[in-house]
Parts: C-alpha cells; structure tokens; sequence
C-alpha cells in the first residue's frame, strides 16, 4: 500500500521534472537491513529537479551530467548523498532510520492509518529499535524509547517478569496493565502466582515476554482511550499492538535467509558496599555461627572458622557475595527464511534462547517457531495465518520475599565467611552439610537440592480473511487462540532447614483465550475535498484459567516427587471463564487530507456483570488537524503542523464470580510460619464462608479521558516535537473495600472511587549532524504524570493495594498518588527531630501514616543514534526521578552490620545525635544524651524492628540502558549468496549513573508484574548488568 | 452520493442485525463460581472454626508470645519487648472475627431458622462465639461487641468496653444453656461429625458453658466495683454444679493427632524449622519462673512431678533456666518431647481450673468454707491437674501412679497452715502452672492474681510485662471507631 503510493506520488513528481539529459546512470537500491530491493525510492540529482523513482524490482536509470551528486531518499531510511563519478551504475543500500515516522500507523483492530489521521498519541516501535541489545523480555528493550510508559523490570530472575503501566495507574484493583495484541489477537499478559507473592515469592514471567523480538516488525503503543476505544473494555490502560513480520520478495528471486547469532554475558548489576573490617558476631564477639557482623575487629587473630571448626587466622571475604553469583551467559540464535511473489508471502523462523544465570544452577531455554503466510486468492479474497509456538523451560528461579529457606538475601554473605567452606553441600547419604548453624541452610544446597522449575507451552495462532465484493468495501473475518500451560515444580529436599520433611508443590496453570472479530470497513470518497472511512465489526472473546496444584509434604523417598510418596497432599483447584461480546463501529471524515474526524461507538456484554448492567455502551471522537497544510503555512522554520484532540470513554467490567455469596471447601486452616492444619482433620471436612461480602447492583467501570496534542516538524523535518496532554477520570472503580474486620467481614465489593490521571509527553527529536555518510540523531522523551485518588467510599481514608510484611503497605489515599504507608519515626512536631525513648536510647515508631508515593514525578529517556558510513551506533540513557522506594535488603545489610555505613561508633556506646529527648514538663524537647548499648543496637532498631522509615528511599536513578555498535559489511565485498553482513557489540544495564537507594537496584521490585505493590523491594534476586556480540547474516 | 450512503446504512444495519443479539444471555450465563457453593452444612464449616481457632491461637499467642507471661525464656519473633508483633494483632484479629465469628454467626442464622431441633447446633455456634470473644477481649481490651458482625446496620462496629463485653459473653453463655435445655428428645439435628470436641453430646457443651461463664466471671469480679453482681452469679453457678469436672469425659480439647498434616503446631514448629524433637532443637526451655515454681519444691531432691513431665535436665542436671530472652544452651533445662509433642491436645478447659477457683473463692469468702474448704478444692485442683498431665492427657509419654500424684500433694502445706495472703498466693502459683501451655489463660492468670510477678523483660520499651496488644492496622486503616494506641503496658480493665 505504502509502496503503491510512493510509486504514485514520486510518478507523479517525476512527470513535471525538466530534463536534462547529459548521460545515463542506472541502479538498484535495496534495504541493508535485508537485502530486500525498495521500490517507489526518490532519486533526484542534488540541485536540480531532475529525479526518478525505483520500480518495483527497485530499479532506477536518470540522466545526469558528469560530477553530480544524487540524492537517495525514501521514507523510514536514512537519506543518502552520492557522487557518481565516472560510474553509469550506483548499487545504494539504503539503512532504515528509526527516528522517522513510519508512513502508516498499526490502530486498533489492526486497521493501518497515515499519521495525519491520528486524533491521538501513539508511538510505534520498529523492529530494529528490539533488537539492537537483544532482551529476552521485549517490554525492557522499550525502556527510554516510548513516551507515557513505565517500564520496571522485577528482578534478575531469567525470565523474570516486567511491569508496565501507561499513562499512569488508573484503576484501583489492578487493572492497570496494559492489553497486548499481537496479529490481531489479544493474548494473556498475566503473571500467575505459585503460593504467595511475597512468602517466596517466584518472579515467573508475565504472560507477553514470550514475545520473540527478532519476529517483530512493528510494535504501537495506543495510550490514551480514544486510540483503543475500539478494543472495549479490556483497553483501558492502554494497548500494545504487535505485528510479527511478514514474507517479501527478495528482489533477487528465491528466498532471503537470515541468520542471526547473539552471544551475551551477565553480570551483578550492582553489589552492596560491604564493610571488611568486622567480623561475625555480636556485640564485638567473634561468633562462627552467627550471620551478623557485629563481632570482632579483623586482624588476624586465630578463631575457630565458620563451618569446617578449623582455626584459622580472622579475615575478611571482600568478594564472597560476587564469588557466589556466576557470570551468566545468554546465546541467542534467530534463523529466518521468507519468500514472496504476487499471490503468496510467508515467513518462517525458529529461534533459540539458551541462558545461565548469575545464580547458581539457574537456566533457562526457549524455542520459538514463527510462521506467517499470506494468499491472494483474488483480487477479492485474501487470507493471512500466523501461528507461534514458544516452548519455555527454566530452573532454579530464584525466590525473594520473607519465610521461605530458599531466599538468599544480600545479608546472606559474613564478612569473615570462606564461601568456599560451604562445599560440598551434601553428603553421601544425601544430608545437607556445611551449615553456618542448624537454622540456616547451606546456600548450594538451596540452589541445587531444591528446585524451583517451570515449563511453559505456549501457542498463539491466527487467522483472518478478506473478502473485498467490491471497490472499498471489506469484510474481514479473524479468529485467534492464544493457549498457555505452564507447569511448575517447586521442591524442598528432604533435610532443608525449616521443610526438614521435605515437601514438593507441583503447578499446573492452562490459560486460553479465543477472540473472534468480524468486521467490515467501507471507504467512501464524497467529492473531491471529503472521504468517509467507515467500519462495524463485532468481537467474541472467552478467556479461561484453571489452576490445579498439589503441596506434598514429608518424603518418604528424597527427591521422587509423587504425591503418593508423601505422607500430606494438599490439592488446591483454581478455574474461571469469562466473556465479552462487543459490537463497534467507527467513521472517519477526512476533508483535503488536513482534517480527520474520527468517531467511534462500542457495546460491550460481559459475563462477570449482574445482568442489568452486563451491557454497557461508550464512545469516543478524535481531530486531528494539520494545520500547516490548511492554511497553507510554508515556512523552512515551521514544515509541518498537526494538531490533535480526543475525548473517549470507556467502560470496564470486573473478575469473574463476584456476585454470589458462597462457602468454600477449605484445604487447610492456615497457622503462622505456615503451620497450617490439613483438611480433612481428623476425618472431618472443613467449609468456610467468603469474608468478601457480594455487591449489590454492580455497574460497570468508566473511564473518560481527554487528550490534545501537536506534532511539529521545523527546518524541514530536522527537529520534531511530539506533546500531549492527557488527562482521564475514572470512576465507580469495582473495588473490594476493605471493611471493618469486626463485621464479620474483611472486605466488599463496591462500585467507589474516583481517580484522576494527568500527564504531559513530550518527545523532541532532532538529526544534530546529517552531513554526507555521518548523521547523528537525538530523541529526548519525557514523561509526567500524576494519578490521584479524589474519592474512595465515605468515611474510608485509603484502600490497600497491597500489603508487604512489617506493616509496609502500598495504599490508595483519598487526595494523594498511591502511597507507601507505613510506621515512620515518632517526632517532635516542632524540629521533626526523631524521638528518643529515655530507657534505651532508642528511636520510637509511631502510628503508620503515608510516607510518600510511589510513583516517580517524571520518566525521562536519552536515546542518541550515530551512523558513520556503514557504523551505527546507539546509546540509551533513561531514568525515574521522584517518589520512594522500600527496601528491606538495605535494612537486613544495616541490622546486620553487613554494609559501611554501620562501622561508625562501634566500639563503645552510640548515641543518636539527630534525636532528642521530651522533658519533664511533657511539652518541650532537648539534645539526646541517653546512649544505646552499642551501633548493634542502634541499627537493628532502624533496620528491622521498628519503624519502617529508615528503610524507605528516594527511589530516583538514572541508567545507562543500552548502547549497541554495529557494523554493517558493504554488499560489495560479497560474491553471490551472501547479502548482508552485520556485526555488532551491544550491552545492557551498563551503569548505574545516579541513586539514591544504596547498595540495590532502584528498580528491584518484590510483587513482580502481577500485582500493583510499586516501590517495594525485599530480598529480590539480584539484577545483572550484560555486554555481548552480534552477528547478522543475510543471504 | 446518497445511494452510496444508503449502501452503507443498509450494509452496516445488517451487519448489527446479525451480530449483536448473538450476545445472547446463554453465552453470558457463566458466572457461577463452579467450585463454591451457596450454603454448607453446620457439620462442614464447625470443624473448619474449631480447627482455624485452636492453630492461629497457638501459632501466633502461643509460639509468639509464651515468653510474654514466661512460660519460657524465650521464644521467636516475640513481643516479649514491649512492641506488639505486628502480625499477631493482624492475624489473631481477622481470625477471630472473620473466620471463627463470621462462620458461627451464619451457622447460628440458619439453625434458629429450623428451630428447637436445631437448639444443638445454635448451642454450639453461640458458645463458640463467647470463646471468639473471650479470647479477643483478653488480647486487646476493648473490642467491637453489640456492633459487630453486622455490617449492613453497622459498617464501623464501635467498640465496647471489657466491661461489655465480658458481660455480654455471660449473657451469650446463659442463652447458650437456655438452648440446651430445650433441645427436644427426639429429633434433634446430628451434630456428631461437625463437633471435634465432644461429638454432639450437650450435657457436656452445657457444662463447657457454665465453666466458660465461670471464667469470665473471675475476671468480671477482679474489677472491684462490678465483683459483687459476679459473686452472685458465681453462686448461683456453683450451686447448681453442672461444670465440667472430668478429665476424661468433659474436659474440652481439640485432639490433635500424630498424622501429618493435622499435627499440633508447638511440634509442626519443631518439625518444619528444625529436627522436630525440642529436645535436640533446644528452641524452648523453662523460665526461671516457672522451674522456681517446680524444682526442689517439696524441699531438695522433691520437685513438683510435672517438671519431669514438661523438661528434661541440662548437662548440669539442674534445669537450669535462661535469662528472658536467651535461647537454651546445653546446660539448660528444656521442655521435653512429652510436651511438645504432635498429638498434644489443644486444652480449653479442664477441671483443675474450677478447682482452683472454688479454693481462690473460699479463701476471699466469697463461697462459705473458709481456708479449710480451699483447701480441699486445692488439693482436688492438684489431683485433678497431676492426674490430667500424668496420664488422662492424650497421648501421654510419661505417666504418673496415683500414689506418686498422693505423695507430692501431701507435700503441700495445708492453706488453711498459711497466712491467707500467701495462701492465695499459692493458688495463684498453682493457677499458672494450671494453665500452663495455654497462651491466653496463662496470660489471664497472671494478668489477674499478679502471681506470680512476671516483670518486664530485660531491654524492654514498656515498663511492665506487656498487657495487651495493639489494634491491627487493618482494623485501624478501615473503622474509624478504632481508639487510639495505647501503650502495651496499660492494663486490662479486669486488672486490679
């Protein structure tokens, strides 16, 4: 289509061109990505108005006099300058450039439309811009790139999962994630739990990071409501279309193969700084089994070691935590074939992704098989299939939170600890060995006794046809399936610390998805001046889950993990389904190509609804307006002018099986520490009522938003400016309140709540140089956005969102973004200074109160591009600045004594000098003078036991996200065959250029991606930091 | 241009037509939970309150708390210090009244619904529930009552006073019986499976009643002011002497098995952290207090038989105890793997307790006898407790003979041979080892005697033994009618 037009337009440019015949020079431009030939290229002569454009077979032949300079350019590549010499043949490769706007945007329901149609913000994603630092999660690679996305990778687990929230959190109950499309078809983006979130808490992946980057073409974020209007109620917080590529024609007749290796290393991105100077132990004392540094000064005297018993002269171990990580490794093979001709185009490709990670015995594979094919049956029939398969296989993930053995906690590393005395870990009759004290488990038993395994099968398959009984009038019919099973196998062996039974947990989780569109679109050309666009369609989508786990627990046999070798099993049983049924239409009047009016309508029906209200109806109206071409503004300041205003809405349903009042068969009465009683008891069954109490007239969920904006290019097309303005209210959130638990109840389901989001993007990009063979290009992107509670129920001051341990929580507050609430520091309200408590000279809690949001003020990203005849590099620099962070790593090092920060005043009493001290008169403060018994003490206090302010962080940092170099081989130092060459060097999460959190990721995060626990961190497997090599071949 | 419109209304009109009543209500009917039902039979939801009941209580007050009131030295992640375990509060709380109150209130809807054949299972549900608020009362003071657990009239229940709130579980317990006693002969409702404690038999929950009501009533009448209403229904109770007074026919316990998976959590503590046996895991071992209570007792050499039921000796072969807030050493005495044990009972009320009240009560003249009549419910309490613990008890390891249980309470000086305020002393010793490995009644007992003197614990941020605790976050953050915090240390109202 795109092609079509170009060939068109430059047709028609060419037809008024003056001649001037001189010589003949001919060529054939192709991409360099592919080798593919490019039809429909500009060619014109540098000064003159003599040019041509290529044919389809990407040839072209001009006249020109001797000495010229042609220029080459061609939308979405960047713009060559050639001198032609004495040479009557030019072969041009040209290299795409990421910065442009592709010439077509991928909308909703896939319908392609130009940028100056557009009544809102979208930002679209080229391929390349994925895979220029290979990530085995494709949300990361868009980290810096997308305006209005936070993007927050949970930990270093392989495979772990990757939040993202657009446009800011406007739902109440989690619903903030954003759907994924990918060929047409919604697919699970869901992080399924194993047990609990955070009591050892496995950071699975979300369901999209199955999403193969090398089999993507284009990627769109359609952020705001009006974009994905059409999409219904599942499209509120946004939508992220994925479009997996399609076969062409190589030009040179046969197939183009391309093969593409990558081969990358893995490091701790960050490591806590340790003190070296004490010893384990308390209280000055020396102590082999003790996990806090508190002990002696290190100098050499002779102590019984930690583990072996042997003595040995104190030393400390400045590396033992970077000696137990690995370097991890990641290979990464892409082989690729496509074809195409006039009737028929297919793509093939299998990829292969085999990691190790920086924990012990942690790995993960994926095999990813890729097929697209499109026929022309006709010039009235065409269909297209697409159908991925993704085999993932991991073990060894690592598990964060609390009240789990298997967490290996950054405080896990004494100072004076030999790790290599944790070796071996078992013995001969399969116990664990080499424990520091029978309450800790060896750390290589951890890692390799117990498992921590899942495979995931995934297919995600569609396909659509296209009847056209006449001239703009279609009808396309598309179904797609998205199935998931994902099996787990969790274990602890027989003789690990706090499971000395030994228990297995395996999980099975299935998730399906079918949706079916039908849709017909009409295009209508009015007169001249006026086009309608026109489209109905009617959509089905069935969502299923079932969850089935089994907890057997005390092994006969270590390590045979049947149910029937266990002395308890727990079966647990997890199904929903749900439906939702829409029909929509849309039409869009565009007048002389400057003015576009988009309206749109959709009615949803939904299962999970009451059915007085389980049909609901909401529109949405978009302008866009380029404003430069209407009044008529030619400017070499001002090219190019749009403006753009939308207002939408959109309802939204709520989970399955909200409605009834129901009694639960119970497995277990749940105990602390996990003690839980396994029914049946006894013989006896065990039933529970629901503590939610149903809703009454349940309504659906709104959300109405408004969005303006401008899109401005300057000093032709050299700088560009991308701002919009977007604000949206969301409200009758269906939320379960939490309610007094003395009711009987913990929580109701309501129609409450009102939030309001607000925000500013801005992307400023600019080509700094493009001279000759060297342009170095510039994009800024910047976000800020503000979610605010207005309204809860009356009387409810904030709602849970959700809940960590030492009453850290992350809370909805009427007035405020989401905040972490938790236990700050009783002060004196007059200097704010922390209160002493006179009997220990300890700082005191007081009762918990909102410490400061989540949510960072802005986001911003760096991302520069530098080609130099066939080298191109590119850099990304992004970051968060603003809002708090928890993190209970930095309190364990603290109470520990583990990090520098402690060594102060060891020796002898600590007095808290920034305290103070309430006299006798009860009113007035003074100095603190009542020392603590020792720095001990003092941070045990700060760090654990009781108020969670000391613990909380500013959570602001920048990193340097990527920087990729490669190298492109010119076409001609090759024979026949090969085609293309690429080389390159790439890295990852180079450097941490700025935080406030110390000795952690200020991304590490506990909940991972399925839940809205922002700003928490306990004990998160550690992030890595990676560089490697690329290689990209073409035939 | 008009027929092109006309085209595309016609199209598009057809394209509703056929499509949108396809959202027909067959394909949307699938909200019904598969796996849950809509109501459950009393015999299902008891066992799941009972069960629910008895672990948290020992999971959170007991393994978290024992070292509070010193049954032993120390214990983990204890609030021993002063600070109230901020999960302790939470859980014990949501528990209570969302999972044991919330469970019973809609047992005892549907079975008053039915009527006089059902009075079994209402019975059961409203004792249940004084036991609910009993428990909540003594672990935070005042607590929502007459507002709570209906949140349709009341989303943000106020709470009542002690005072309130233990008389209502009197009047809770006098319905109880009056339910009891007009169960019909034949028809009523079989409650034998759902019952874990006495398998449907109601003279026993009548009983079980009448000795909760006796209980509450000893904190009631701690409370100066309100002791001479108590008295008279102290009276009034031991008059009619319907309380529970074996143990083996009426004693109330919650049977524990060694059966994995329905194993008492003192030893699922042990099991799950460590090799299972106290006596190698030396988690727990005998507060100084409580070995002052038992070593040497009847002179040197004669200890009290239940320590060598409860403890083991350390190396030294003393017993000896470490301070608060230590954990054992091989030197020190430890509790033995007769007590921590999986098929250990949960005890909720024995008859040595009564016992002990009647001589507390004779000795302050509040039941006729004097001295001389304590002193037989004084040795009858000592009888029955010894005979409980060396032998009556499930599962017991270790027994005792009867002459053994005779010889040891000759021992014992006669009250009436005492000054009256060391005789009340005394029983308030034996009070606390009564209620010895039962988190709140042992709380009780010392809260209310102050016997023995349990003193703040070394390091502590309060200034005595902690009182109460906090109200959980979660009530806090959700009821406005929360009251504010108060220290730990600020007692109950039924203390003195």
């Amino acid at each position: 289509m795109r092609k079509i037009l170009l060939m068109l337009t430059a047709f028609l440019m060419g037809a008024s061109l003056a001649i001037a015949q001189e010589r003949s020079v001919s060529g054939k431009v192709t991409s360099s990505e592919d080798g593919s030939t490019l039809p429909g290229v500009n060619v014109v002569v540098k000064g003159t108005t003599n040019g041509t454009v290529t044919d389809s077979d990407g040839k072209f032949a001009l006249s020109v006099s001797t000495g010229s300079t042609v220029i080459i350019s061609f939308i979405g590549y960047v713009t060559q300058e050639i001198a032609i010499g004495e040479r009557s043949t030019i072969d041009v490769q040209l290299a795409s450039d990421i910065t442009q706007l592709s010439e077509v945007v991928v909308t909703a329901l896939g319908i392609e439309k130009s940028p100056r149609e557009l009544g809102y913000g979208v930002t679209g994603v080229r391929s390349e811009e994925l895979t220029n630092a290979r990530e085995s999660n494709i949300l990361n690679a868009l980290q810096g790139k997308v305006t209005g996305m936070f993007i927050n990778q949970s930990s270093g687990n392989l495979g772990g999962s990757t939040k993202v929230v657009i446009r800011g959190v406007t739902s109440l109950s989690g619903r903030n994630n954003p759907l994924w499309v990918v060929d047409g078809i919604p697919i699970n983006n869901e992080q399924d739990v194993s047990g609990s979130r955070i009591q050892g808490g496995r950071d699975f992946a979300n369901g999209a990071s199955v999403i193969n980057p090398d089999d993507v073409a284009s990627m769109t974020v359609l952020k705001g409501a009006a974009a994905s209007a059409l999409y219904g109620s599942r499209a509120a917080a946004g939508v992220i279309i994925v479009t997996t590529k399609k076969g062409k024609a190589s030009g040179s007749g046969g197939p183009t193969v391309t093969l593409n290796s990558s081969l990358r290393f893995d490091d701790l991105f960050r490591v806590p700084d340790y003190q070296n100077e004490y010893s384990q132990g308390s209280f000055g004392k020396y102590d082999s089994s003790s996990f806090n540094n508190w002990g002696a000064k290190i100098a050499g005297q002779m102590v019984t070691e930690s583990i072996t018993g042997n003595k040995v002269p104190l030393t400390a171990y400045p590396d033992n935590y970077k000696d137990f990580y690995r370097i991890g490794k990641t290979v990464i093979n892409n082989v690729a074939v496509s074809d195409g001709n006039d009737k028929v185009d297919y793509r093939v490709s299998a990829t292969t992704l085999n990691q190790t990670g920086i924990l012990p015995n942690a790995n993960l594979d994926r095999l990813t098989l890729s097929f697209n094919v499109g026929m022309k049956h006709s010039a009235k029939l065409k269909s297209r299939f697409s159908a991925q398969y993704i085999n993932t296989s991991s073990k060894g993930t690592g598990v964060a939170g609390a009240n789990d053995p298997n967490i290996i906690g950054a405080q896990a590393f004494p100072r004076s600890l030999n790790f290599k005395n944790y070796l071996p870990w078992i013995d001969a009759q399969g116990n664990q060995i080499g424990t520091v004290n029978p309450f800790t488990n060896n750390p290589f038993w951890i890692r390799h006794e117990n498992r921590s395994e899942r495979k995931d099968n995934r297919f995600i398959g569609s396909v659509e046809t296209t009847f056209s009984p006449i001239q703009n009038l279609s009808f396309t019919a598309r179904a797609g399936l998205d199935f998931d099973k994902d099996d787990r196998l969790l274990s602890n062996r027989v003789g690990t610390v706090q499971r000395a039974t030994g228990d297995f947990t395996v999980d099975g989780i299935t998730r399906t998805q079918v949706n079916v569109d039908i849709l017909g679109t009409h295009f209508l050309k009015i007169n001249e001046n006026l086009q309608l666009r026109s489209l109905a369609g009617f959509n089905y989508n069935k969502r299923g889950f079932i969850q089935e786990s089994v907890l057997s627990t005390g092994l006969s046999i270590p390590e045979l993990f049947n149910p029937a070798n266990a002395l308890t099993n727990q079966a647990t049983r997890g199904f929903s389904e749900q439906v939702l049924m829409g029909a929509y239409g849309e039409a869009a009047l565009t007048y002389k190509e400057w003015a576009t009016l988009t309206i749109t309508g959709r009615n949803d029906w939904t299962s999970t609804l009451p059915k007085e209200s389980r049909s609901y109806f909401y529109p949405s109206t978009t302008l866009a307006f380029v404003f430069t071409d209407a009044l008529g503004i030619k400017s070499n300041v001002l090219s190019f002018g749009k403006i753009r205003a939308s207002f939408a809405q959109v309802g939204n349903d709520t989970n399955p099986y909200q409605l009834d009042f129901n009694y639960f068969p119970q497995s277990q009465a749940a105990g602390q520490y996990n003690l839980n009683q396994v029914f049946p008891f006894n013989g006896r069954l065990g039933y529970s009522a629901s503590s939610t109490i149903p809703p009454v007239g349940l309504k659906p969920q709104q959300q109405t938003s408004y969005e303006a904006g401008t899109e401005l290019e300057f000093f032709s097309g050299k700088i560009r400016l991308d701002v919009s303005y977007f604000r949206s209210l969301n409200v009758n959130q269906i939320l379960s309140v939490p309610i007094p638990e003395s009711t009987g109840f913990a929580a109701q389901i309501q129609n409450v709540g009102k939030i309001r989001t607000e925000g500013v993007e801005v992307t400023l990009s600019a080509d700094v140089i493009k001279k000759n063979q060297f342009t170095w290009t510039s994009t800024v992107n910047f976000t800020h956005n503000v979610s605010i509670v207005e309204e809860l129920t009356a009387g409810l001051p904030r709602v849970l969102i959700a809940s960590e341990f030492n009453g850290i929580q992350i809370m909805a507050e009427v007035g405020k973004q989401f905040q972490i609430y938790a236990i700050p520091y009783l002060r004196d309200p007059a200097s704010n200074r922390p209160v002493i408590n006179p009997l220990n000279g300890l700082r005191q809690g007081a009762p918990s109160t909102s410490l400061g949001t989540v949510f960072p003020d802005f986001i911003a990203g760096f991302v520069n591009t530098v080609s130099y005849k066939n080298f191109r590099l590119t850099a990304t620099v992004d970051g968060r600045f603003g809002g708090i962070m928890s993190s209970s790593t930095v309190a364990a090092l603290r109470s520990s004594g583990s990090v520098k920060e402690t060594l102060p005043n060891r020796e002898g009493a600590f007095l808290d000098t920034q305290g103070v001290l309430l006299n006798a008169d009860g009113v007035t403060y003074r100095d603190n003078d009542v020392p603590v018994r020792s720095a001990e003490v003092f941070w045990g206090n700060v760090g654990v036991n009781l108020a969670a302010e000391g613990n909380i962080f500013d959570a602001s940092f920048a990193k340097l996200r990527e920087v990729a170099l490669s190298y492109t081989f010119p076409r001609s130092m090759f024979g026949k065959g090969l085609k293309g060459l690429q080389i390159g060097v790439e890295g990852r999460n180079l450097a941490l250029l700025y935080a406030k959190v110390p000795h952690i990721d200020p991304e590490a995060n506990l909940f991972g991606s399925g839940a809205d626990g922002f700003g928490s961190e306990r004990a998160t497997v550690p992030s890595t930091r990676s560089a490697g090599f690329n290689i990209k071949l073409t035939f | 241009m008009l027929k092109i419109m006309k085209r595309i209304v016609i199209i598009f009109s057809i394209f509703s037509f056929l499509f949108v009543p396809m959202a027909c209500n067959e394909e949307l009917d699938i909200n019904k939970n598969p796996l849950a039902a809509t109501k459950a039979d009393p015999n299902a939801v008891l066992p799941y309150v009972m069960v629910v009941y008895s672990n948290r209580k020992i999971t959170e007050v007991g393994t978290r708390m024992i070292d509070v009131w010193q049954n032993v030295a120390v214990t983990f992640n204890s609030g021993r210090d002063g600070t109230t375990p901020i999960f302790v509060a939470i859980n014990s709380w949501r528990i209570l009244y969302t999972d044991v109150l919330a469970n019973l209130t809609l047992v005892e809807k549907d079975a008053r619904a039915v009527g006089a054949t059902n009075n079994n299972i209402t019975a059961i549900a409203v004792i249940l529930k004084a036991l609910a608020y009993h428990d909540l009362t003594c672990l935070f003071n005042d607590v929502p009552f007459t507002e709570a657990l209906n949140a349709k009239e009341f989303p943000a229940p106020k709470f009542d006073s002690q005072q309130t709130v233990l008389n209502g579980i009197i009047t809770l317990l006098d319905d109880a019986v009056v339910l009891i006693d007009a169960i019909p002969a034949v028809g009523a409702a079989n409650v034998s499976t759902g019952d874990l404690i006495y398998g449907g038999n109601m003279d026993s929950w009548r009983r079980y009643a009448r000795s909760l009501q006796l209980r509450v009533l000893m904190l009631i009448r701690n409370n100066a002011a309100s002791a001479p209403a108590a008295d008279t229904k102290i009276n009034a109770i031991l008059t009619e002497d319907r309380l529970i007074n074996s143990n083996t026919t009426n004693a109330a316990m919650l049977k524990y098995s060694n059966a994995p998976g329905n194993q008492n959590a003192w030893a699922g503590l042990q099991i799950r952290f460590g090799t299972g046996s106290n006596e190698t895991n030396r988690f727990w071992g005998p507060s100084a207090i409580l070995r002052g209570l038992l070593f040497d007792i009847g002179g040197p050499g004669v200890h009290d038989p239940r320590l060598n039921l409860w403890a083991i000796p350390g190396t030294g072969g003393t017993y000896f105890a470490q301070p608060i807030g230590t954990f054992p050493t091989a030197a020190t005495g430890l509790f033995r793997d007769n007590l921590v044990r999986t098929d250990l009972p949960d005890m909720w009320f024995l008859p040595s307790e009564i016992s002990f009240y009647k001589a507390e009560l004779a000795l302050k003249g509040v039941i006729p006898g004097g001295a001389v009549a304590a002193d037989f419910s004084y040795r009858q309490g000592l009888n029955e407790t010894l005979s409980f613990w060396g032998g009556s008890i499930p599962g017991a390891r270790i027994t005792l003979t009867s002459s053994q249980i005779a010889t040891f309470i000759a021992t014992k000086a006669a009250l009436n041979s005492l000054t009256p305020a060391n005789a009340l002393i005394e029983v308030g010793n034996q009070q606390y080892l009564e209620a010895f490995w039962r988190p709140i009644e042992s709380w009780n007992t010392v809260r209310r005697n102050k016997v023995p003197d349990v003193l703040a614990a070394p390091g502590s941020t309060v200034s005595t033994m902690v009182k109460r605790l906090n109200y959980p976050s979660t009530e806090v953050g959700s009821n406005p009618n929360t009251p504010g915090p108060k220290n730990t240390d600020v007692k109950m109202w039924f203390e003195n």
